[in-house]
């Protein structure tokens, strides 16, 4: 057989990672609900059957694709084009630093910061740029979401700030 | 509620009194709708603080006009640049950009604008009709047939919405199983939560479909500088051509009608869609034209055909929410959500309780089309102008101000890490072929199936062939099994025949 007529070759590899995923947390789900009665075992015990036998038959597509030589073993298309990547990683890293520095610093601090980072990791270019940018957005989002819709949002410095400065004028 | 003329009349002069929020609705879902991943569901999350700080009828009135206009907005860019601002715009790219590249793009446009316009108004008219019938199928459905629907309609969702339907039913499977976390519902005993207080309630929701849909979008927008850099000159149409040629586009008056009725019965299809609509619409207008050579060189009823039933899909999707409680798309569930935060009931008891809730939607959605008719033919010429904006500020904007969107419904700093961890699963989900959407309604679905299965449990006495005793039911499970085997059949003889074709 020519090079030509051979079947293409499936990409295999990055798209095992949610079935796996699925079944390790079926498992634990399972032994969750272990020591319930019966009863109240059923659902969980369907629920998990349905996913890990679903999850089974895509393991064995694969282990057919991989014996038959037709299967491209690759993981590097999670992380996408290489152009740009530590960028991408230095946004997931923001997003986690967000979650940890939000409950301290407030929305309206944390939004700034972040978008400033956020946008020069994302190939912005300009010191000044950015920080105009993050700057109009992180107080156009305190005026409408806090100010003018009185959401709850995380409060920090900057908040108290303005409650105090208000409060004065009263 | 019986549906009388007087009725109607109450319910159109009560929705047209929402001009405050169906305006800035209509022109918020155009410009989002206009910029590719951002489709409705998206904005709406995005929005979701604002929705859920507003009473039951405004936020839903919003959230059907914001719907609606970014469908139509959605075939901007498609026309202009080649670029579908939403799924169910991409068939209109086949037509309306070699339109454009002829200097027809304003004729394209209005096109587009009168189709999606027309087509909403007949459909949401003919189901405001049809929806009272529809509204009586949640009486014949009881916890045994609830579940064999249940597991239907997340298969067609995986079967259609999903290129490969293996990865479809398990992205579907992993969204119950996720659905099912937290406090059992006979013991109240937490299951799956690995020790989480924030999570004994379950997955919340709110932070669920923002992860899934818009972090996992911001992450891959970054993939990308800019969404139409180098295309600024082409953006532009003239407003003379623009309304010369709103009149003209009525002359496809029948195609609209068809198509558009044609995109309300598959958009009632759970999971269906837009794009799968308007591919479809796409393909019959050629096979009934008269000059089906044209298709694919700029031939205006090819820009009609898709705009036409995608603006059809979303009266559709609305239709299996409010008569069985089953969202027929991702807009549809988003919709769900805020509405359940707000207490409203979905299927029979929202007709019985809140009629005109009910008839409401569709009434707005009428209304909605009324005021784009008006307020949207003179904005023709600036609107595409927002695809040009770059994403390095859209990816950390969608991500900083959707955040706190999901901290708004309980107040729990959890919620934004829930929001976080589901993010990072819906951009694997992407990545590696798994529908968002399918996860999306399998976690909003588990809590339910597992109800309705443990009801039914009870009534039997642990029979499992309970779930096999009702003619519904049997059914379903029939055309469950069908539409699970046709696929892998059909490959089987396209590759059978394939293979004849070479010997």
């Amino acid at each position: 057989m020519s090079e030509e007529n051979k079947p293409a070759r499936k990409r295999v590899g990055a798209d095992l990672l949610i079935p796996v995923v699925g079944t390790l947390y079926a498992g634990y789900y399972v032994y969750s609900v272990w020591d319930f009665p019966p009863e109240a075992q059923r659902s969980g015990f369907f629920l998990a059957a349905l996913l890990v036998g679903l999850c089974v038959i895509l393991f064995l597509r694969t282990a057919l694709l991989h014996f038959a030589g037709r299967a491209e073993w690759e993981f590097s298309s999670l992380l996408g084009p290489r152009e740009g990547r530590m960028g991408r990683i230095g946004f997931v890293a923001l997003i986690f630093a967000y979650l940890l520095v939000v409950r301290h610093a407030g929305f309206t601090l944390t939004t700034f910061a972040f978008l400033f980072a956020g946008s020069l990791l994302g190939g912005i270019g300009s010191l000044r740029k950015a920080a105009i940018f993050a700057f109009v957005t992180a107080i156009s989002g305190w005026l409408f979401f806090i100010v003018i819709l009185g959401t709850r949002f995380p409060r920090g410095p900057f908040e108290n700030l303005v409650t105090m400065v208000v409060a004065t004028w009263n | 509620m019986e549906l009388t003329a007087g009725n109607l009349l109450e319910l159109f002069l009560y929705s047209a009194s929402m001009w405050w929020v169906i305006i800035p609705a209509v022109f918020i879902g155009i410009i989002m709708g206009a910029i590719p991943g951002f489709a409705a569901h998206n904005t709406i999350i995005m929005l979701l603080p604002l929705t859920l700080a507003f009473e039951a009828d405004i936020a839903l009135t919003f959230m059907v006009a914001l719907y609606c206009a970014s469908h139509l907005g959605g075939g901007v860019p498609a026309i202009l640049l080649n670029i579908p601002g939403t799924g169910g715009a991409a068939a209109t790219t086949l037509d309306g950009y070699p339109m454009s590249r002829k200097g027809l793009a304003s004729r394209a446009l209005a096109l587009s604008f009168v189709a999606s316009i027309l087509a909403g108004l007949i459909t949401s008219a003919l189901t405001l009709f049809v929806l009272p019938y529809l509204s009586q199928v949640g009486f014949y459905i009881r916890s045994v047939e609830m579940v064999v629907v249940m597991l239907f309609g997340l298969a067609l969702i995986a079967a259609i919405a999903a290129q490969d339907m293996i990865k479809g039913l398990i992205a579907g499977a992993f969204g119950l199983m996720l659905g099912a976390m937290g406090a059992d519902h006979i013991y109240a005993t937490p299951r799956g939560t690995f020790g989480i207080l924030e999570l004994f309630d379950g997955i919340p929701l709110v932070p669920a479909l923002i992860g899934l849909f818009a972090i996992s979008e911001a992450l891959i927008m970054l993939e990308e500088k800019s969404i139409a850099a180098g295309h600024s000159k082409s953006v532009t149409p003239s407003w003379r051509e623009a309304l010369h040629n709103i009149g003209d586009a009525f002359k496809h008056w029948f195609l609209i009608i068809w198509t558009s009725v044609l995109g309300l019965v598959i958009g009632v299809m759970p999971g269906a869609g837009a794009s799968i609509a308007a591919f479809v619409a796409y393909q019959q207008a050629r096979v009934f034209s008269k000059t089906p050579e044209k298709f694919g060189t700029g031939h205006e009823q090819g820009v009609v055909a898709p705009e036409a039933a995608n603006n059809g899909v979303t009266t559709g999707t609305l239709v299996p929410l409010l008569a069985i409680g089953i969202p027929g798309g991702s807009t549809a569930a988003v919709m769900m959500i805020v509405l359940q935060f707000h207490g409203v009931p979905f299927g029979p008891r929202l007709f019985m309780q809140n009629p005109m809730l009910a008839y409401g939607v569709i009434m707005s959605m009428f209304v909605a089309y009324i005021f784009m008719l008006i307020t949207l033919f003179p904005l023709t010429r600036y609107l595409s102008r927002i695809t040009i904006v770059a994403n390095y500020y859209m990816a950390p904007t969608i991500v900083a101000f959707t955040l706190v969107g999901a901290f708004v419904p309980r107040s729990f700093i959890a919620d934004l890490t829930i929001a976080v961890g589901f993010g990072l699963i819906g951009y694997v989900a992407r990545k590696t072929g798994y529908h968002v959407a399918a996860i999306l309604i399998g976690v909003i679905l588990g809590p339910l199936l597992e109800r309705s299965f443990l009801l039914s449990m009870r009534i039997s006495g642990g029979d499992p062939m309970i779930f096999f005793s009702s003619n519904i039911g049997n059914v379903l499970w029939v055309l469950l099994f069908a539409m699970l085997l046709a696929s892998p059949v059909l490959k089987l003889l396209k590759k059978r025949r394939s293979k004849g074709d070479i010997y």
